[in-house]
């Protein structure tokens, strides 16, 4: 057919809009797959490690020692896999802290990732991430267990792929912490007395109740620590889970948005055409043919786009997971794009443009031939009769009646200003929130310095200085642990500071939770807190009387009293001291220390790391919003070139033509912007809320000054940059072409 | 002597392809004359216009307008020339369809030196009732009326109408033909007519007649009748 020879004519007369176009689906949608393949790549690949290394589902500490006869007894019993884990926690002289190992024979086993076990007493082997950061090779010497010896490998093991040192630290320490391996023989003559804590893997889950039970009637179990809330595991697969999230939300919003603009656009384009559809009509062109070709060559920009994606994320998707992987041990996970994903990235947009091309012809065609000929399809507007009683000059009358005669073309410009708004201002709110998270913990934590956590229970008062809590860990909602505090009602070190009243908790009234725990588990005042004792298993229930602000940590607090109904801890005990001042406690006193700097540090670790990822976001914002802004203003200026040529023809100034045609927008770029940063608030917001139950912390919305003239400042860089490269376009409109094209 | 054309040359395309729309035209025109050019379509009628009124650049040859040599004028002196000196009428009106009748003709006022006063010359023209109207709501006739006040009120030394009449019907196109004349009476505006309507002839001082590029004649009418008498 003739017709087809029109496409590569087309593309030629019209390459700034495919190219554009092209660049808009390609990035929007480059947006998504980037932030999808980093979750799932990281996600599979912990899977499969996992898996060929045997991860524990749960690892518990009792206070009496299961005899080796018994593990083997229960094992059989319950149908577990289960096993002692031997380990000790040595200060070295360096000032780095080692957590040597012997090493698991069935679960959790080591994966050597460089060089070999070690053999004898001389050689080690220490955890991959450590020996990265400190440039560490194999034959090296380092003190480990405060003895020299010699690095014969690396390693990783499915328990340690988030490096944290502390089980309640919420992010890696590879700085001064790492893990070691001894072979058994050195082990066992170096430590006598090792940590031991077990190792289950259930291998028929309906016997897991029944398992638990049993271990601590029979050998009083201390603490039980499930898989899916063990943060050196779990981190893993929230962070993951983090990005997937992310990424769907992006697919939701930015594509959508981008489509919709270049489906107005197509739109406008192929009413531009209304006279070529009425000649193919009067030259008897079927109308299912003309909808046909019309919607060819929609689907260009679509398909450029996404093959255009498929090439660029099947090459910046293994840098960008790389930067995701900021958090977790050195690991190799597979970023490519999943195929059946990466056609529906290619053929989604393209069917969507098809669509709207098809529709937008099918209309058209409904006018008669006569009407299309005339080309008057479209353009009567009561908008382009504002302002005729203006003392206003004509030019000034002619921009702002054709941004509001013109409410189709000026809706196109908002978007792309709106859209790029939105998106640099949603990267700057993240990195925002990252930072108010970095620099508020102690405020609403409260004003402790240390927070000693015992391994036996003291009774009464400790000293003036310190408060002392009851603290338990409970399983609340989906694979959810939330600590049940019980304080005294003068408690000074804590925050406890009703929310809605701004007075201290009545303790002694009621239960309160934290605004954490409130979003993780959707309750709010009145509401009951179903919660299962990770020790007894037994179901509680507690009524909430108010909410303490703190979005850091997930807890309910009561007084001892109502504390110890719930813990079967008696009031008179504590096992968890706040102290302004270090205690000097006797070695194996303490089983862990959280100082004030602790949440601080590890916050900034965060934003740290985040930091690559939200630029990323930024910089494709960037590109987003001159993309937009681009093919807007393109198609603006190609549908005023008639206009252009005659007030050229008039002798009309260059600056004079500017102000007629492109700087009319102006006035929209303060509402898309204002709107921009609302919505990208907005988006923050859902981001937010969306992602409480993944990440366990709630990441406070704020735009900031800093965030809104980022913003403001790189739209307009965009808008006017854009403006600047299609000016260019103004003065090449050919006067005489033009207006032999302005016929009816 | 107004206008004098040496030698002017201009060729489209290349190789095989190479059209020359105007193949060395000799030609001069005196000033408050009307002119008009006839011609078969492709004889350089329309490109010579294009020329004289600073729209396109010959290829070489001088094109001297009033003492000013426009073939070798700069782009900022051409905008110049077009906004001082040249009205330009074309079939399709080119008027631009977001502004009224009124603003379609201030728009050029606001920007000319010495512009005539609006309302005399919407008055002049009968178009005084409709300048709230925008270009949809007028007629072709009304339309190409506004056109000539655009064209006019700058009050410009030359004005080039390109097959001003050809969308127009027989009495729209008389009422047009006329204004143009009055436009030339009253200012002593130089005029440039190109069409196919050999019968427009007839109110033209000199008619000029194009073929492959070049003038193939050139005879004073000294049977000048006025537009309202024309048989078109």
């Amino acid at each position: 057919m003739k017709l087809n020879k029109r496409y590569p004519r087309s593309i030629r007369s019209y390459l700034s809009f495919y190219v554009s176009a092209s660049v808009l689906t390609m990035v929007t949608l480059l947006l998504f797959f980037l932030f999808y393949t980093s979750g799932t790549g990281v996600q599979k690949y912990a899977d499969d490690f996992a898996k060929r290394n045997n991860r524990q589902d749960a690892q518990f500490e009792t206070y009496e020692e299961i005899p080796d006869e018994a593990l083997k007894s229960i094992s059989s019993k319950y149908n577990v896999v289960l096993e002692k884990d031997h380990s000790v926690n040595i200060e070295e002289p360096d000032g780095k802290r080692s957590r040597i190992f012997k090493e698991s024979k069935q679960i959790d086993l080591c994966e050597v990732k460089k060089g070999s076990r070690p053999t004898n007493e001389n050689e080690v082997m220490i955890s991959l991430g450590y020996a990265e950061e400190h440039s560490i090779s194999i034959g090296d010497k380092i003190t480990v267990g405060r003895k020299e010896r010699t690095v014969t490998g690396m390693f990783l093991r499915p328990d340690y792929l988030f490096m944290v040192e502390n089980e309640s630290d919420t992010y890696k320490n590879i700085d001064d912490f790492f893990l070691a391996v001894l072979d058994d023989k050195t082990f066992g003559s170096s430590f006598e007395e090792p940590n031991v804590i077990y190792k289950v893997i259930y291998n028929d889950s309906s016997k897991e109740s029944e398992f638990r039970k049993e271990i601590n009637s029979s050998y009083s179990m201390l603490s039980y620590l499930d898989a899916d809330v063990n943060g050196r595991i779990h981190y893993v697969y929230q962070e993951s889970d983090t990005y997937i999230l992310v990424s769907w939300i992006l697919l939701a919003t930015v594509p959508f948005v981008a489509v919709v603009l270049i489906c107005m656009i197509l739109s406008r384009k192929i009413r531009k055409e209304q006279k070529i559809i009425g000649t193919l009509s009067a030259l008897g062109y079927k109308p299912r043919t003309i909808m046909l070709h019309y919607s060819i060559m929609a689907i260009i920009p679509g398909l450029a786009g996404g093959i255009l994606m498929s090439g660029v994320s099947l090459l910046v998707s293994g840098w960008f997971g790389k930067l995701t992987e900021g958090s977790f041990e050195p690991m190799e996970p597979d970023y490519s794009v999943p195929i059946t994903i990466m056609l529906a990235g290619v053929f989604l947009p393209t069917i969507i443009y098809f669509i709207a091309a098809m529709l937008v012809t099918r209309k058209i065609l409904k006018y008669n031939t006569v009407t299309l000929l005339s080309g008057s399809v479209g353009t009567k507007n009561a908008g382009k009769k504002i302002f005729t009683g203006s003392n206003m000059k004509v030019r000034t009358r002619f921009a702002l009646r054709s941004v509001v005669g013109n409410p189709g073309r000026s809706i196109v410009i908002f978007l792309g200003i709106f859209l790029g708004s939105a998106i640099v201002c949603f990267g700057n709110a993240y990195y925002d929130s990252m930072a108010v998270l970095a620099d508020n913990p102690q405020s609403q934590i409260g004003s402790y310095k240390y927070r000693y956590y015992l391994s036996d229970y003291g009774e009464g008062v400790y000293d003036d200085k310190t408060d002392v809590l009851i603290n338990a860990s409970f399983e609340a909602g989906k694979d959810t642990t939330v600590n049940v505090i019980g304080a005294d009602e003068g408690c000074k070190r804590l925050n406890i500071i009703d929310k809605d009243t701004d007075d201290p908790a009545k303790l002694n009234e009621g239960w309160y939770i934290s605004t954490l725990a409130a979003a993780m588990f959707d309750v709010g005042v009145g509401d009951e807190l179903s919660m299962k004792n990770t020790l007894t298993l037994e179901d509680k229930k507690v009524k909430i009387s108010g909410i303490i602000h703190n979005d850091y940590d997930v807890f309910v607090i009561s007084s001892r009293e109502n504390a110890s109904k719930v813990t079967g801890i008696d009031p008179k005990y504590y096992d968890c001291i706040l102290s302004d001042d270090s205690i000097d406690f006797e070695n194996g006193e303490v089983a862990l220390i959280i100082t004030d700097k602790t949440a601080k540090k590890q916050m900034e670790m965060i934003a740290d790391d985040f930091g690559a990822v939200i630029y990323t976001i930024i910089l494709l914002g960037v590109i987003i919003c001159i993309a937009s802004l681009y093919v807007a203003i393109n198609m603006m200026i190609n549908e005023q070139s008639a206009n252009i040529s005659m007030l050229k023809v008039l002798g009309y100034k260059r600056s004079y033509i500017d102000t007629m045609v492109l700087r009319g927008n102006h006035i929209l770029l303060i509402p898309g912007i204002i709107l921009g940063l609302f919505s990208g608030a907005w988006l923050m917001k859902f981001f937010s809320d969306e992602l409480v139950s993944v990440t366990e912390m709630i990441m406070p919305v704020e735009i900031t000054l800093r965030t809104s003239l980022i913003t403001i400042a790189v739209v307009c860089v965009c808008y006017f940059g854009s403006l600047l490269i299609l000016r260019r376009r103004v003065d090449k409109i050919d006067m005489i072409e033009s207006l032999k094209d302005n016929r009816e | 002597m107004f206008i004098e054309i040496k030698n002017a040359k201009k060729q489209y395309g290349t190789g095989e392809a190479a059209v020359f729309a105007l193949a060395g035209v000799d030609l001069t025109l005196d000033k408050g004359k009307v002119y008009v050019i006839l011609g078969p379509s492709g004889s350089g009628k329309s490109t010579l216009l294009n020329m004289v009124g600073g729209l396109d650049c010959l290829d070489s040859g001088d094109l001297i307008v009033d003492g000013r040599n426009i073939a070798a004028a700069s782009k900022k002196e051409l905008l110049q020339y077009r906004l001082e000196d040249v009205g330009f009428i074309f079939q399709f009106y080119n008027l631009i369809p977001d502004l009224n009748v009124e603003e379609n003709i201030q728009v050029v006022s606001e920007i000319s030196p010495k512009p005539l006063d609006i309302d005399e010359v919407l008055k002049s023209l009968e178009i005084e009732q409709y300048r709230k109207r925008f270009p949809k709501e007028l007629s072709g006739g009304q339309q190409q009326r506004v056109a000539i006040g655009r064209a006019m009120i700058k009050n410009p030394k030359l004005l080039l109408c390109d097959e001003l009449t050809g969308a127009l019907d027989t009495k729209s196109s008389y009422a047009v033909l006329k204004f143009v004349e009055k436009m030339n009476q009253m200012y002593g505006t130089t005029i440039i007519i190109i069409t196919h309507n050999e019968a427009i002839a007839d109110m033209a001082d000199c008619v000029i007649r194009f073929k492959d590029g070049n003038v193939a004649s050139k005879v004073d009418n000294t049977n000048k009748c006025p537009a309202e008498k024309l048989n078109l």
